[in-house]
């Protein structure tokens, strides 16, 4: 390459004239540069929108607690907000804002659980919040407190900027403010169908017996059917659990709502209240003598179970590690005729990794509670 | 032809996984044995702590056996490979050799499989209820 000539920069000269039509021309190349929702967005802006410029604190600040010239319609910045005030969109007014738990609450929640040994369930009652929510906000605090054991940054401000935007259920020693619902029962999938199931007239048909129909599980043996000259169970006493199907299609039978609702203690305390009116301390007795009832049978059941798993395990100590060593059992029903099936312990045989294929799905689908 | 007890690898690579199996002598590996009795994981694992156990245990190395159908095959002849000997040593079903971890085992030795199981079991609870009264002691000493 022949050598090339230098430049030199002083030669070089720009011109510097500003083209003023460029810069108050619109970067939008659309015909009509105002369209008349833009000029009501700016009107909005400048007028009642200048009231969301700054919001009120301790409110939700939704469009619905406004009126069209952008006045509070709630008297005084001071008084609570109501149902009205809390439908974020004005045209769907079905929708309204709930209310998330306080930072006090949630740090009450935890203190009960971990510092007071209280159980989830007693927790669920005196804070009127979900036995599911109540553990979640355990596990949730155990995670932010080893985070900042850790030193690791939390996300403070964003928390702090949500909680001043959504209403919140505020924590007071006082009086209980209840947050959600706390009995509720999901409706199961098993009973969206709809079925005709031709019985005799005399036989007492129960929620027992409705549940295992649903179930496609078999009638209960006649000793416990009423109309075979048994001895029932009432529903709130049936709370044993039962499977139906084998293998892969094996599921639970489908229990009385009375089994299967979150507190059953708090119906048996309407009750003690409907037929022990004012006698409060028998009322009082009898809750908690069911609520530590539950409780050590509850723990009872635990170490039954950790003492079974027990059992069976052989533990070896040899200083560094420890062997554990799990009797268990291998069939033919575990692995099945080709010995492919995955019950029994053990790689299988003849049967691929399918780990890498395309569509495996390796995280968790669904939380069961 | 020898029937053995002895270890089968077929996991993938750098994560060892055994399967323990019956198998012919003269046979392959990893191929399909007679039958499989049971798995070891020599990778320690962690215990998790559980809200009723908050204390972790020391590491532990994870067997499945299906101690039944072991002494069966022990019973008519099958002759365990080292590795083998190793895991039925520390379950008193095959002699120790000394040196090994089944023989330095605190709780390995012929007796463990029958009645003394469930003394073992309190033995074991009777240790945990003590760590934690040592431990409840110790916050307080440290409240103090």
């Amino acid at each position: 390459m022949p050598p090339r000539a230098a430049v030199n920069i002083h030669n070089l000269s720009f011109k510097t004239s500003i083209c003023t039509s460029c810069l108050r021309r619109d970067f939008s190349s659309t015909p009509a540069p105002q369209t008349r929702l833009r000029r009501q967005m700016f009107a909005w802006l400048q007028g009642p929108g200048e009231s969301f410029r700054h919001p009120l604190p301790n409110s939700t600040n939704y469009l619905s607690a406004y009126n069209r010239q952008g006045k509070l319609l709630r008297e005084g910045e001071d008084t609570p907000e109501s149902t009205e005030d809390l439908r974020p969109f004005p045209l769907n007014k079905t929708f309204v804002s709930e209310a998330i738990l306080s930072e006090d609450l949630r740090q009450e929640i935890w203190r009960r659980v971990q510092v007071e040994k209280k159980s989830v369930r007693t927790v669920s009652v005196e804070l009127g919040v979900e036995m599911r929510r109540v553990g979640a906000v355990v596990r949730l605090v155990e995670v932010e407190n080893q985070m900042r054991e850790e030193r690791k940054q939390l996300a403070l401000p964003y928390a702090r900027a949500i909680h001043e935007m959504l209403p919140t259920t505020p924590y007071s020693q006082s009086k209980v403010v209840r947050h959600e619902s706390i009995n509720d029962l999901p409706v199961h999938p098993l009973t969206d169908q709809q079925l005709f199931y031709p019985t005799s007239e005399s036989r007492a048909f129960n929620r027992t017996d409705a549940g295992r129909v649903f179930s496609a599980a078999t009638r209960l043996p006649d000793e416990q059917d009423v109309a075979q000259g048994g001895a029932a169970k009432q529903p709130w006493q049936d709370i044993q659990p039962e499977k139906v199907g084998k293998g892969k299609n094996e599921m639970d039978i489908l229990k009385p709502a009375d089994a299967r609702i979150p507190h059953p203690h708090l119906i048996a305390f309407a009750k003690d209240q409907q037929e022990l009116r004012g006698n409060d301390d028998e009322i009082k007795n009898r809750y908690t003598q069911r609520l530590e009832d539950d409780a050590t049978s509850r723990a009872e059941a635990r170490e039954r179970k950790f003492a079974a798993d027990e059992k069976r395990k052989t533990r070896v100590d040899t200083g560094r590690w420890q062997f554990v060593v799990t009797d268990v059992k291998v069939s033919r029903q575990g692995t099945g005729i080709t010995g492919r099936g995955a019950a029994s312990p053990g790689m299988r045989y003849g049967v691929p990794h399918e780990d890498r294929k395309k569509g495996q799905v390796k995280i968790p689908t669904r939380v069961e509670v | 032809m020898v029937v053995k007890l002895r270890l089968a690898r077929l996991s993938k690579r750098h994560q060892p996984f055994y399967n323990i199996v019956v198998a012919k002598d003269r046979s392959a590996r990893d191929s399909k044995p007679m039958e499989v009795l049971g798995t070891f994981n020599p990778v320690p694992q962690t215990p998790l702590a559980s809200q009723f156990q908050p204390t972790q245990d020391k590491k532990f190395k994870d067997i499945q056996l299906d101690i039944t159908r072991t002494k069966y095959w022990l019973g008519v002849g099958a002759q365990p490979s080292e590795g083998v000997q190793g895991i039925l040593g520390m379950l008193g079903l095959w002699e120790a050799k000394p040196g090994t971890m089944a023989a330095r085992g605190s709780v390995g030795g012929a007796a463990r499989m029958g009645g003394e199981k469930e003394a073992q079991i309190e033995g074991w609870e009777r240790e945990r209820e003590r760590e934690r009264e040592q431990e409840k002691e110790m916050e307080r000493d440290a409240v103090v």
